[in-house]
């Protein structure tokens, strides 16, 4: 008990306090404006924060995961511009609704289940991350390297526009990790010269350049895009008839979409879209979807956001992260010095349950600020372009910079947005590749120990029965996009 | 179209294989250059072994690219395509290049100099003429953002040769 008072406490305090608040209000802001992005929040924001103690730093930055992931959703309903990839599945209904003068509705709607998504999440997240912990625990290295295998492995269902370039951007993400010094040997290995990159690739730097620069260039070609907006917003709580009306979906939603969270690299952008596709699936209007509905709204809202709670249980149990954004978070914790994983919550467990505090603050405080703000939010998508992302581009080059107050790191930063950029453009994602940069090194160790332990014979990994089982989850989460789609096939088959 | 007579073959996705296996090619060259590991270690992994292993998997999964349009048209999902319909345009390029050009500067420049510069000519670059706005900005934004980082946070950053700065 005295370890939950404790973290909480460390939560509560009104230091840490006005850094989540500070969190919410950039994740909400982050998330509203189109282009901006979670992910690209923590991005930019993680080289300042190396200066904040460990625990407020990572308090603002799971606050800013939840706010950020609502935040997308104000201007899916108000302009039709999902702000984040996990408020796509909001537009379809929100956007309809709000068209029909009822923003405020949609907006509360949205609010009310994100809000009760998270929390139930939170409750999920606190009770499951101790229990794998003690799992996870008498992990030995082998089964460390087949749990990065399926980690891994489930890129090729990660949401986006391909499993197999997902894959691809996943290897060369641990192709990239093992540039720097070979741990086993020493011998330097694809550093080109640079003393730099003796001790590896810094994640900051790549980060900011996948996630900020590549966008800057991305939004180049569309800086004279104008966009439709709803005017008229008075935000509303939902009523009783619409909580009696979305109350199935929002639990159903939030049990998706913790689960969803847990899975290794599966995000709130997958949960959402099964968020919304489960509600439509059980609702008895299905034809009126698409038209409006208040179940099109609170599935999706609610799974995304709860996504968040369930991303955050491998991620600080085991290590793994659970999603694009929580991979951040994770590179944020190894920058503070923290080992991810089991060790994490035994040595120090106050720290876990500070994390679940000001996550249950942020998204207290996200109902607040975004259904308070949200007028103010719509409105700062009339920020120009011209002005904004050579804002995010300034910004950018201070994080990289910082750092190490070397340009060496901006250099990398560049590279990586235009490598990002190209990425892109050929249905390559940045999340796989960050996933792969920052479990790479862990799969290389965890491999070489193996190898150590089993004599360089490679069958002895499949002694372990753990080994086996992840082994097994890989080769399902492997070809699950293939079943999926033959699944897929016939059900549309069945239903001609 | 993009696709060879057969169908099968995306062009574009073949130039993107043909591109990554030569990388792929760079790279399985980059790891016969590193260092001879000493005796001491010859029973453990080498180190171009978990590079070599990844360049497979990376050569293997870029032979099955030009080939995915093909399973994935069968699936009526192309939403691959809508991402590079468009031509990139060339703003893109000379964004690039302006952020280039702005970097190698700032050694030169000093950090506040090369925020401002950043900040006036990339709104420049994407069309914006409102000139009063544009000042405003690009003196504004760095110099609050430079008070912020050097008297709250406490970082150094470079004046570069006409030692302004606001350390």
């Amino acid at each position: 008990m005295e370890p939950v008072l404790e973290g909480l406490g460390l939560a509560f305090s009104l230091y840490n306090i006005a850094l989540v608040m500070a969190g919410v209000l950039i994740g909400v802001l982050f998330g509203a404006l189109p282009g901006l992005s979670s992910p690209l929040a923590i991005a930019l924001l993680l080289p300042f924060t190396i200066m904040l103690e460990p625990v407020s730093a990572i308090c603002m930055m799971a606050a800013l995961y939840c706010a950020g992931t609502f935040g997308g959703s104000i201007t899916a309903i108000l302009i039709n511009a999902p702000g984040a990839p996990p408020a796509v599945a909001t537009a379809f209904d929100g956007y309809p609704m709000a068209r029909r003068g009822e923003a405020g509705r949609a907006l509360g709607l949205a609010a009310v289940s994100s809000v009760t998504g998270g929390l139930l999440s939170l409750v999920v997240f606190i009770v499951a991350t101790p229990l794998l912990a003690k799992v996870a625990v008498s992990f030995r290295p082998p089964e460390y390297f087949a749990l990065t295998v399926f980690a891994l492995s489930m890129l090729a269902s990660i949401s986006g526009r391909s499993s197999l370039r997902n894959l691809i951007a996943g290897a060369v993400g641990v192709l990239i990790s093992t540039v720097g010094t070979h741990l086993g040997t020493g011998i330097e290995r694809f550093t080109f010269g640079f003393h730099e990159l003796t001790e590896g690739v810094e994640f900051v730097p790549v980060l900011i350049g996948l996630f900020a620069v590549s966008e800057m260039l991305v939004q180049s070609q569309a800086a004279d895009q104008a966009l439709e907006r709803i005017k008229s917003v008075v935000v509303k709580l939902p009523s009783r008839e619409d909580i009696r009306r979305v109350a199935g979906t929002v639990l159903r939603s939030s049990g998706i979409g913790t689960f969803i969270g847990i899975l290794p690299a599966e995000g709130s952008t997958v949960a959402a879209i099964m968020g919304y596709n489960e509600a439509k699936r059980w609702s008895r209007r299905k034809d009126e979807f698409g038209t409006g509905v208040p179940e099109g709204i609170a599935g999706p809202e609610a799974a995304n956001n709860a996504a968040t709670g369930g991303a955050m249980v491998p991620t600080l149990a085991l290590g793994i992260p659970g999603s694009g954004t929580t991979a951040l978070i994770l590179a944020a914790l190894i920058a503070h010095g923290f080992r991810p994983g089991p060790y994490l919550i035994q040595e120090t467990p106050e720290f876990v349950y500070a994390i679940f505090g000001a996550m249950a603050v942020g998204n207290i405080a996200f109902l607040v600020i975004g259904l308070a703000g949200a007028k103010i939010f719509a409105r700062i998508t009339l920020i120009p372009r011209t002005f904004l992302w050579p804002m995010v581009f300034g910004f950018s080059v201070i994080g990289a910079y910082s750092l190490s107050g070397s340009f060496f790191d901006v250099w990398v930063m560049l590279l990586s947005g235009a490598v990002g950029f190209i990425m892109r453009r050929h249905g390559f994602g940045a999340a796989p590749l960050v996933m792969g940069l920052i479990l790479g090194r862990m799969l290389e160790e965890t491999l070489s120990q193996s190898m150590i332990m089993y004599d360089n014979d490679w069958l002895r990994l499949l002694e372990s029965p753990i080994v086996c089982g992840f082994f097994a989850l890989a080769i399902l989460g492997l070809a699950w996009p293939a079943i999926a789609a033959r699944m897929a096939a016939r059900r549309s088959r069945n239903l001609k | 179209m993009l696709r060879s007579a057969r169908g099968r073959v995306h062009r574009t996705d073949l130039a993107l294989s043909l591109a990554i296996l030569a990388l792929v090619g760079a790279g399985f060259y980059l790891c016969t250059t590193f260092e001879e590991i000493s005796p001491l270690f010859a029973d453990s992994i080498p180190p171009e072994f978990f590079p070599r292993l990844l360049l497979w998997v990376i050569g293997a999964l870029a032979l099955l690219l030009p080939f995915e349009h093909a399973f994935r048209s069968r699936r009526g999902d192309s939403g691959l395509e809508e991402d590079r319909r468009d031509r990139v345009r060339p703003i893109a390029y000379i964004t690039f290049a302006a952020a280039l050009a702005l970097v190698a500067a700032a050694a030169w420049l000093g950090t506040y100099l090369t925020l401002v510069a950043i900040c006036f000519a990339l709104p420049l670059l994407w069309g914006e003429r409102r000139w009063v706005p544009l000042a405003a900005f690009a003196l504004g934004f760095p110099t609050a953002v430079m008070v912020l980082f050097t008297q709250a946070f406490q970082i150094y950053f470079q004046p570069g040769i006409f030692g302004l700065s606001l350390n």
